[in-house]
């Protein structure tokens, strides 16, 4: 789990996209993520994904690391796209593309913003016990992730973990995880009661939660819309996707240039 | 969207149920369990794609109100790491928090038919037997989604499906799916899965139960 380097990049990075404000960036996300969805065109959806590699670039962020967070999702889809085979390649690539690029688009959003002020954006629609919820989870991964790395070591140590004992590590491994939901508790219930007796009210300070907008959001919606466009387009007048080959191309170039623009600059 | 609608509907029941609850003890509980749930998730068992859940875990120590707040919880945040899709938020939270209220209800049956001593027989039995019927949703809900809805109404004929017109736009998605292929690949891969979940849950049920049996057994919403 790379929660810990995401947390990093979104705080650390320089990229335009991450001087943009939360409220902008979600509406950008929206409108690729409702491109994603209105697409069924292979070298359309190709196109937005190679778009979506440029916009990582342009992060200024390891292009490398963001792309195997975002290939997680590849596996299941793979495993959907064979299960459900019925001869069509362009098929399995259409539900591969689709899962590739929905989780890029959502890991170029976290990566460039702080998680506090995604939540802060969405805290004003949920109910509190939801937006309390998400931010305690979040907590709660990295007391987590400290926990699993000693047990780990533990488990090592003392030899709960061993070769050819399999029932062994399962029922090890499981007493493990009961280990860390006691332990995760604990620490979990002193954290919410800590940050309670400091006065949290369910508002978590940030500076990123205005909707006012600037020249990066601009840039950033801008981005979105042309994406979206194109994709609405392709949809209403399904004559534009024999044009579809081209934009390809245009993503390809767009990401060839700021590939070598971003490797000089930095 | 019909997830999403579906999920709204379950998450104000749910709110609607426990706001009677103190929350200063839940929502530690809800997070150190979502974070529980999110760290299984993103570590998937390559061979056989399956990934460990804990959902019945979380239903039986939760709740099930509460154990579908907290796995939507879980849900949006994997989504947001690009490890679920944001759009199928509302169906994986449906698929996996009815994991969770049949777990916690098989759980107290078994508990009841077996005897408290059981803990392990009844929370493996709960976990093996929700994510079968779990599974069940699944390959209905992908059967559901692919059913055209031009045919179902009968205007099939006046405007033809997109399926129909694939020879003039090659490219592009064509809609239905193998689905018996499909149920065949989950259901094998799967199997394997539940068992491996199954014993997992029997054995952190035991845990908890030795540790903290103040976690298992209380009053739940």
């Amino acid at each position: 789990m790379d929660v810990a380097i995401i947390d990093y990049y979104a705080n650390h990075g320089k990229s335009f996209l991450h001087k943009a404000k939360a409220f902008w960036k979600i509406i950008f996300t929206a409108m690729i993520i409702a491109s994603i969805i209105i697409t069924n065109d292979f070298y359309l959806l190709l196109g937005i994904y190679i778009a979506l590699v440029t916009i990582a670039v342009w992060t200024k962020l390891p292009v490398t690391k963001i792309l195997t967070i975002a290939a997680y999702p590849a596996i299941f889809a793979l495993i959907f796209a064979l299960a459900s085979w019925n001869g069509s390649w362009l098929r399995a690539g259409v539900i591969m593309l689709k899962a590739l690029s929905a989780a890029l688009t959502m890991v170029i959003l976290i990566v460039t913003t702080p998680y506090p002020d995604i939540f802060n954006v969405i805290r004003p629609i949920v109910p509190k016990i939801i937006s309390e919820g998400l931010f305690v989870t979040y907590r709660s991964v990295f007391i987590l992730l400290e926990l699993t790395d000693d047990l780990i070591k533990g488990l090592k140590v003392r030899g709960g973990i061993t070769r050819r004992k399999y029932i062994n590590n399962v029922k090890n491994f499981s007493s493990g995880i009961g280990l860390l939901l006691v332990r995760g508790f604990d620490f979990s219930e002193k954290f919410y009661g800590v940050m309670n007796v400091r006065g949290y009210g369910g508002k978590i300070s940030s500076d990123n939660t205005k909707t006012s907008i600037s020249r990066n959001d601009v840039i950033a919606l801008i981005i979105g819309i042309l994406i979206f466009a194109v994709s609405l387009g392709a949809v209403i007048e399904k004559s534009l996707l024999e044009f579809s080959v081209y934009i390809l191309v245009f993503s390809a170039v767009a990401l060839v240039i700021s590939s070598i623009y971003v490797l000089f600059d930095t | 969207m019909a997830g999403w609608i579906v999920i709204a509907l379950i998450l104000a029941f749910s709110i609607y149920r426990i706001k009677n609850t103190k929350l200063n003890r839940k929502i530690p509980l809800i997070g150190i369990i979502s974070a529980l749930m999110i760290v299984c998730m993103t570590i998937p068992i390559i061979p056989i794609a399956y990934h460990i859940n804990l959902s019945v875990v979380a239903g039986i120590i939760l709740g099930p109100a509460v154990a579908f707040i907290s796995i939507f919880i879980v849900d949006l945040i994997i989504a947001m790491f690009g490890h679920g899709g944001i759009t199928v938020v509302g169906l994986n939270t449906v698929v996996i928090g009815t994991e969770a209220f049949i777990g916690f209800y098989l759980f107290q049956l078994f508990m009841a038919l077996i005897g408290r001593d059981s803990i392990m027989w009844s929370s493996g039995l709960a976990a093996v037997i929700s994510l079968i019927l779990s599974t069940s949703i699944l390959i209905g809900v992908v059967y559901v989604s692919q059913i055209n809805p031009e045919i179902v109404i009968g205007i099939e004929e006046e405007h033809p499906t997109e399926a129909a017109n694939v020879g003039n736009v090659p490219n592009e998605l064509v809609k239905g799916i193998n689905i018996k292929s499909f149920a065949k690949t989950i259901l094998i891969l799967l199997g394997i899965g539940w068992i491996l979940e199954g014993i997992i849950t029997a054995f952190v049920i035991k845990y908890v139960s030795r540790v903290r049996p103040d976690l298992i057994l209380p009053e739940r919403a």
